[in-house]
């Protein structure tokens, strides 16, 4: 046995908690979970069910931990995990599994599939058989997070330059980004590129927060690389800046996996409670309109619009309410897709596949059901809150020519509140994702 | 020694062996971490489990049992039909106490259920997908819990089938805690889980989405 495989044994062994063998273990293969999966979907080959996915990992966890497996192979179809199949395990969670927990919801049994494909995206982590990519940007993260020195002074000299679009969208020359603000009620996260910053901004002066800006960007690589000590690494400058500024909720921007991370993972790599709530930034817009904080005008937006459910932040994220009841305030002509809520589908670039330029044509065939529903509410917008969804949804809408654009919630929300200086400055950032160059992811 | 006796005792033994392998699982499993959630509650995690017991198992629940509604329901009613299977191998020695009309009931559901196995296990062979998915232990599985069902619709028709019936029962449950039967132990967990999940999120049930955590 090479080191790697016995690398990738050790840690499956040590993942292998009561939710990861009862996932293993409670499968009747009964096929029911196959359509769930917009992979199958797309292309209904056997490789796409979700429960062969399962069964590529069930098969080394029988060839241990099996009697029956162990004695004759053969009757239970267990496999010894040899470095081959440690190579087609991790090419099949990084690329044809996007964790969106559909099938989880579809599966009479509840079978967790997603946290099975986690289980081998740890195992191709630990043995080097992960996207270089992703390793990159979560490396690159943790970096810039060691020394933030580095890079303060340029950041701040960014966000002045901001202030000023600030100040001339919102027609008030007090308006102020401010940045690591102590004793600031709310920190909010925001991803890189000014596009998740002047909109949240705009809102958040509009209600007259006590907000300061984080230093830090949004993103956590490490979470799709199902690696705790980056996610966790990630997530602590975050964490550290939140307790030293003292802040009551840290708001995370328009991202589903960020949004994820931060209010129902890390809490747990953390091992303690945080002195803080985590929120969304469409959460906390829901909460303003229902506060009477901000004025909306509906007939800011009256293009068919509708609301693509990010899987980490709708399915499992719990986010499923608000933003519909952010689009009904800033939209006369709102449609839903059906399925929605925790049946969507999910649009397949999420869990970092967006983020792979070497899985382009998978994830262009696997966001068809997507593109698919999004045509026949006969919506020209498409909205949604995660920064990763929005561009797969562009980029299908340019592949398949569907001629859709894409916009993210916050976006809409400024144009209904009828800024005095909205069409010079975020409008003219915001627009459709599709028509303009992606921010870093 | 009768023979009838002979394949009662034989029947006893194997499912002492069965309770005392399944004994053996749960608690190496109950001995697996459980990690804890810290996250900040959104929903009601008990509502959650409540749903994944209950109404989340009604074949209109969700998107693939409306899909599949005859196969889930095939599903169902079989599984159902093992466990009445299973209580009346318990009470099967006082089986002549029974009114000949509710036996004639209960072997048409025992019947019906098998049915249902067999069928199960023809579309393991018809369906590609299934097929693709299938190992032999699926197939001796659905088969021997056929004719489990099967023999205890005979036997409730005809008391000179219990000795088969029990035969069948001894070699279920021998294999019940080995091969993918085992599944049975682990359903309640895995929805417990499903529950816990989705509910502390205020997605599942219905009624929940829309809350805002506390």
């Amino acid at each position: 046995m090479s080191t790697k495989v016995e690398t990738a044994l050790e840690v499956l062994q040590k993942q292998l908690n009561q939710p990861l063998v009862a996932a293993l273990e409670v499968c009747a293969r009964c096929g029911i979970c196959t359509e769930a999966c917009h992979y199958y979907q797309a292309e209904p080959v056997e490789a796409h069910m979700p429960s062969m996915r399962a069964e590529q990992l069930r098969q080394v966890y029988r060839s241990k931990h099996d009697w029956l497996g162990r004695l004759f192979p053969a009757w239970t179809d267990a496999r010894p995990l040899t470095e081959e199949k440690l190579t087609a395990l991790a090419e099949m969670a990084f690329t044809r599994c996007s964790l969106c927990a559909r099938c989880t919801v579809n599966c009479p049994m509840g079978v967790d599939t997603p946290l099975m494909m986690s289980a081998v995206r740890a195992m191709a982590t630990a043995t080097g058989n992960a996207p270089e990519v992703l390793e990159m940007l979560a490396d690159a993260a943790i970096e810039k997070g060691r020394d933030p020195s580095l890079y303060l002074d340029f950041y701040l000299e960014s966000i002045q330059e901001l202030e000023k679009e600030l100040q001339q969208l919102t027609g008030d020359p007090q308006a102020r980004i401010p940045v690591q603000k102590k004793g600031a009620r709310k920190l909010y996260v925001a991803l890189a590129g000014a596009h998740t910053i002047l909109p949240a901004a705009a809102i958040f002066a509009a209600a007259k927060e006590d907000w300061t800006l984080s230093i830090f960007e949004a993103a956590n690589y490490g979470v799709f690389l199902n690696d705790a000590s980056r996610a966790k690494a990630i997530c602590k400058r975050i964490v550290d800046e939140a307790n030293a500024l003292g802040v009551e909720e840290i708001i995370i921007s328009e991202c589903g996996h960020a949004y994820y991370a931060m209010r129902w993972v890390a809490p747990n790599w953390f091992g303690e409670d945080f002195r803080f709530r985590v929120t969304s930034i469409v959460e906390v817009i829901a909460d303003y309109m229902q506060r009477g904080l901000l004025k909306l005008d509906p007939t800011a937006n009256p293009e068919p619009i509708t609301y693509h459910d990010s899987c980490n932040l709708g399915r499992k994220g719990g986010v499923l309410e608000e933003p519909r009841r952010v689009m009904q305030a800033v939209s006369t002509n709102f449609i839903e897709m059906t399925p929605n809520r925790e049946e969507a589908y999910c649009c397949g670039g999420g869990s970092g596949l967006v983020a792979n330029p070497d899985v382009f044509d998978l994830r262009m065939l696997a966001g068809k059901p997507k593109l698919e529903q999004v045509q026949r509410t006969g919506a020209t917008i498409v909205a949604a809150a995660c920064e990763n969804c929005r561009l797969q949804l562009g980029e299908l809408s340019s592949h398949y020519g569907a001629g859709f654009g894409v916009t993210a919630i916050a976006d809409l929300v400024v144009k209904a509140m009828r800024l005095p200086g909205a069409h010079q400055t975020v409008e003219a950032r915001m627009t459709s994702i599709s028509e303009s160059e992606p921010a870093e992811k | 020694m009768t023979f009838l006796l002979l394949t009662q005792i034989l029947a006893a033994c194997a499912a002492l062996f069965c309770i005392a392998l399944f004994t053996v699982r749960l608690r190496t499993f109950v001995r697996l971490a459980l990690p804890v959630d810290r996250s900040l509650l959104k929903g009601n995690p008990n509502s959650g489990v409540a749903y994944a017991l209950s109404a989340g198992m009604l074949p209109w629940a969700k998107e693939s049992t409306r899909r599949h509604a005859l196969a889930y329901l095939r599903g169902v009613g079989f599984h159902l039909t093992v466990f009445l299977v299973l209580a009346l191998f318990v009470f099967s020695p006082w089986l002549g106490l029974v009114p000949p009309s509710i036996r004639l009931v209960l072997a048409l559901i025992c019947a019906l259920g098998s049915l249902m196995a067999l069928l199960g296990f023809i579309a393991r062979f018809i369906e590609k997908s299934l097929k693709a998915l299938s190992t032999p232990d699926d197939y001796f599985a659905v088969l021997l819990v056929s004719l489990f069902l099967g023999c205890a619709a005979a036997m409730l028709l005809n008391p000179a089938i219990l000795p088969p019936f029990y035969l069948t029962s001894a070699l279920l449950f021998v294999y019940m805690p080995l091969g993918k039967i085992r599944h049975c132990i682990y359903f309640v967990f895995s929805r417990l889980f499903f529950g816990r999940f989705f509910g502390r999120r205020a997605v599942l049930p219905h009624s929940q989405q829309g809350k805002v955590a506390a």
